[in-house]
């Protein structure tokens, strides 16, 4: 008998203690994820400043007057925490009414917080939502529907364009408002190219001039060509499946779309070949690389001639180094146009949410009013609305990063195809099953034939489990 | 009767904090989490029945399952051995007079202490990495590197499992106070009969601890499995999944891919995986464990 109990209590014990296992990580850790348009990291801040003990709940359809409180949650640096914080305390100036409990956090962990909130039925009234996740909360029916707000007004999205305001849609349901456009973009350092004696890329580049360029950089001043993680995601290799005249996914999203995998394998290959002729960083150093955060990184401290971002990207680390420019990425010869205009990130409101009115109406702030952009100076991207970006550019008061940026939009604007749908269910788990196998090529482990064979397979089966 | 009652009330109040945080952060999570692994759940949905899929899927459909596995076993069957032999060894050393052993105690242990946190992962990261100290002394002795530990999926579960055995403080501990309970008179008549330090060490210490030996080995192996923080911060589950370990391939597919319902079967794989080796490990003790007072008989 006596024997039982100790076999019940190692049973219980063993029960137990596998059960802590996964709660007890979860802090912020470096860890590469290529996002569109707030790469800086930073610590998780904890919400500060205008938190108010009011009342949480009120009546949807609440006038002014009534006390609400509105939960908003974003990813991103300390630098957006700062002046974000400024603009919801300037929005609770204007309308004495309306409080704000903040809660920033960094890229890292954002999803996975958002999505354990989102279970819980707790998820913040106003949530930044990036292209990656927007289906999958769509899909659930967390994300409540802002199509009335913009029919009767409270958003105006007159002078927003109709093609990049319709990426907030999934399945005939309006579920973001779009609040900037991105585009992927080369940036370089111009000094390391005078230093190898490389003339700048112009927009009419081409692959084979990338990498004559890291060939060059690399054999005159023993720098790295580039210093990018080309298969952290799938956002370059989209732009390259792109500029073979096909997508990146198939219409319904249950499997890739480009038929031919001779595709994927020269991408792979392309890449292995930079980075054994040490021009590209390798998955070690790049994994070195990626410990610096983005305003130490290789290409600001001039060690590395180039990187593939997104273009916010020269202003985002112009308080460390502003001579760094940007161009168009590289072209396909006799390819397609590959560039799109991405949707930079979102606002959407929680089903749940009991302040969906007054959400709607601080978005229709942030959007479209020259106090509130004043504030945010483009820091998210490229703001959306023409009259804005009209307004910003006639203050004079932006630097020119940002100006670069702005004009990167109307320079893109000429190689850019259509916009391809949202990501599909499950992307980031396509993103890691193409890391992995582009990683067995660069390791040597298998030939670029097999691991694009493989990648497929395995992108099919995730994405037809969830889509 | 009357002062009985009084009694358990007492012992009630005294419990019901232990009680509450027993029944509310462990049982009822793990019944819901039982429940789950029998649904298709991705956090935002309905959960909804669909018997043993799940764990279908996990033998039969998901080579990443049993890549995890892998990577987990040939960590906790490397790191178990390791960390106890070192901790013995420390703990060996550290049971001698000496002016500092208090200090010399506490200094060992810290490790354990700090050895799981965020903190000391990165720092592992950064010692180990390219460009990093071990690369540098390595390359000081003329062994060139192609690529840093940390970077080669062939040598990177080695990083980690070193700083696994680097937090050998507390079986130490253990095996410390279990030596000090061995009685001197074993071994005073071991010097008697002559015997040499390897025979007194084989024949008298080691006998005497299998207790303890027995009592960290399954402690250990319950942790081991558990492997997290070192995977998740100095690898992230890299390269080519050389370090994936269970428990965050599960987080992934919890956290990152939304997949609560199959992350929830893999769980209680694990439960299941831990609970065979402990009763494993219970049935194989009488045949080599000495308890002094004839065990439980």
């Amino acid at each position: 008998m006596k024997k039982n109990w100790k076999k019940l209590t190692a049973l219980t014990m063993a029960g137990v203690m596998a059960l802590t296992a996964a709660g007890c990580g979860s802090g912020s850790a470096p860890s590469g994820s290529g996002e569109s348009g707030a790469g800086t990291r930073a610590p998780a801040t904890t919400a500060a400043g205008t938190t108010q003990a009011a009342q949480t709940e009120t009546t949807p359809g609440s006038g002014d007057g009534e006390e609400v409180t509105i939960k908003i949650t974003w990813w991103g640096g300390q630098g957006r925490h700062d002046y974000t914080q400024k603009l919801l305390d300037a929005y609770t100036q204007l309308h004495p009414n309306v409080t704000f409990e903040a809660m920033p956090a960094g890229w890292d962990g954002y999803f996975e917080k958002l999505s354990t909130q989102a279970a819980s039925g707790s998820m913040p009234d106003i949530v930044q939502m990036d292209y990656l996740y927007i289906t999958t909360y769509a899909k659930n029916g967390s994300l409540a529907d802002l199509q009335p707000y913009m029919d009767n007004g409270t958003i105006d999205v007159t002078n927003v364009d109709a093609n990049l305001l319709n990426t907030g849609k999934i399945d005939g349901k309006m579920v973001g408002m779009v609040l900037s456009t991105s585009a992927l973009v080369t940036g370089y350092n111009p000094s390391v190219l005078a230093e190898a004696g490389y003339a700048e890329p112009g927009t009419d580049w081409t692959w084979e001039d990338f990498k004559t360029m890291c060939q060059t950089v690399k054999d005159k001043s023993g720098k790295l060509g580039t210093a990018v993680g080309p298969v952290d995601d799938t956002n370059i290799f989209h732009y390259w499946v792109r500029q073979h005249g096909e997508p990146l996914f198939s219409e319904d999203k249950k499997s890739l779309g480009y038929k031919d995998d001779a595709i994927c394998a020269d991408y792979f290959e392309m890449w292995k070949g930079l980075m054994d002729g040490k021009m590209a960083a390798n998955p070690d150093e790049y994994a070195q690389i990626q410990t610096l955060g983005q305003e130490a990184g290789p290409v600001v401290t001039g060690d590395a001639a180039s990187i593939f971002e997104w273009n916010n990207y020269t202003s985002k680390v112009a308080a460390v180094n502003d001579t760094l420019k940007m161009t168009t990425p590289p072209m396909l010869e006799g390819g397609s146009k590959g560039l799109w205009l991405k949707p930079g990130m979102f606002f959407s409101i929680a089903e749940t949410s009991k302040v969906k009115d007054e959400a709607a109406a601080f978005i229709d702030w942030f959007v479209n009013s020259e106090e509130a952009n004043d504030i945010i100076m483009a820091e998210r991207g490229t703001p959306v609305s023409s009259k804005v970006r009209e307004y910003l550019v006639g203050t004079g008061t932006m630097s020119s990063q940002q100006q670069d940026m702005f004009d990167y939009v109307d320079m893109a604007a000429d190689l850019s195809g259509s916009t391809p749908a949202p990501d599909p269910v499950g992307m980031s788990e396509v993103n890691e099953a193409f890391k992995n196998a582009a990683y067995s090529v660069f390791y040597g482990q298998a030939t670029a034939e097999e691991a694009a064979a493989s990648f497929r397979s395995e992108a099919d089966a995730i994405l037809s489990r969830n889509n | 009767m009357k002062h009985l009652y009084k009694d358990n009330k007492v012992a009630y109040v005294l419990l019901a904090p232990w009680l509450a945080g027993f029944l509310g952060m462990w049982l009822i999570p793990m019944a819901i989490s039982i429940y789950y692994s029998f649904t298709d759940f991705n956090l935002l949905n309905t959960p909804s029945f669909i018997g043993i899929t799940n764990y279908i899927r996990a033998f039969t459909q998901d080579k990443i399952f049993y890549q995890a596995m892998k990577v987990t076993f040939a960590y906790v069957f490397a790191l178990v051995p390791l960390r106890m032999a070192f901790a013995l060894f420390v703990a060996m050393i550290l049971n001698k007079k000496h002016k500092c052993l208090g200090l010399y105690r506490t200094l060992y242990y810290v490790p354990s202490i700090i050895g799981g946190s965020i903190a000391v992962s990165v720092v592992w990261k950064q010692i180990f990495g390219n460009k990093g100290v071990v690369m540098s002394i390595l390359e000081a002795f003329g062994i060139q590197q192609k690529m840093s530990l940390v970077g080669n999926p062939k040598t990177a579960l080695w990083v980690i499992i070193l700083m696994g055995v680097w937090q050998f403080g507390s079986s130490m501990l253990i095996f410390l106070s279990a030596l000090k309970q061995i009685p001197g008179s074993l071994y005073e008549s071991a010097k008697v009969d002559g015997a040499s330090g390897w025979i007194t060490f084989s024949r008298i210490t080691i006998p005497m601890l299998t207790p303890t030996i027995f009592f960290n080995l399954i402690l250990q192996i319950i942790n081991g499995f558990r492997v997290f923080t070192e995977s998740y911060v100095i690898t992230d589950g890299g390269p080519l999944d050389s370090t994936l370990s269970y428990v965050l391939y599960l987080y992934r597919r919890a956290f990152n891919y939304f997949d609560m319902g199959y992350s929830c079967a893999l769980a209680w794989i694990l439960v299941a995986i831990i609970g065979v080796f402990t009763v494993l490990l219970f049935k194989t003790q009488k045949s080599w464990v000495y308890y002094e007072t004839g065990g439980d008989e």
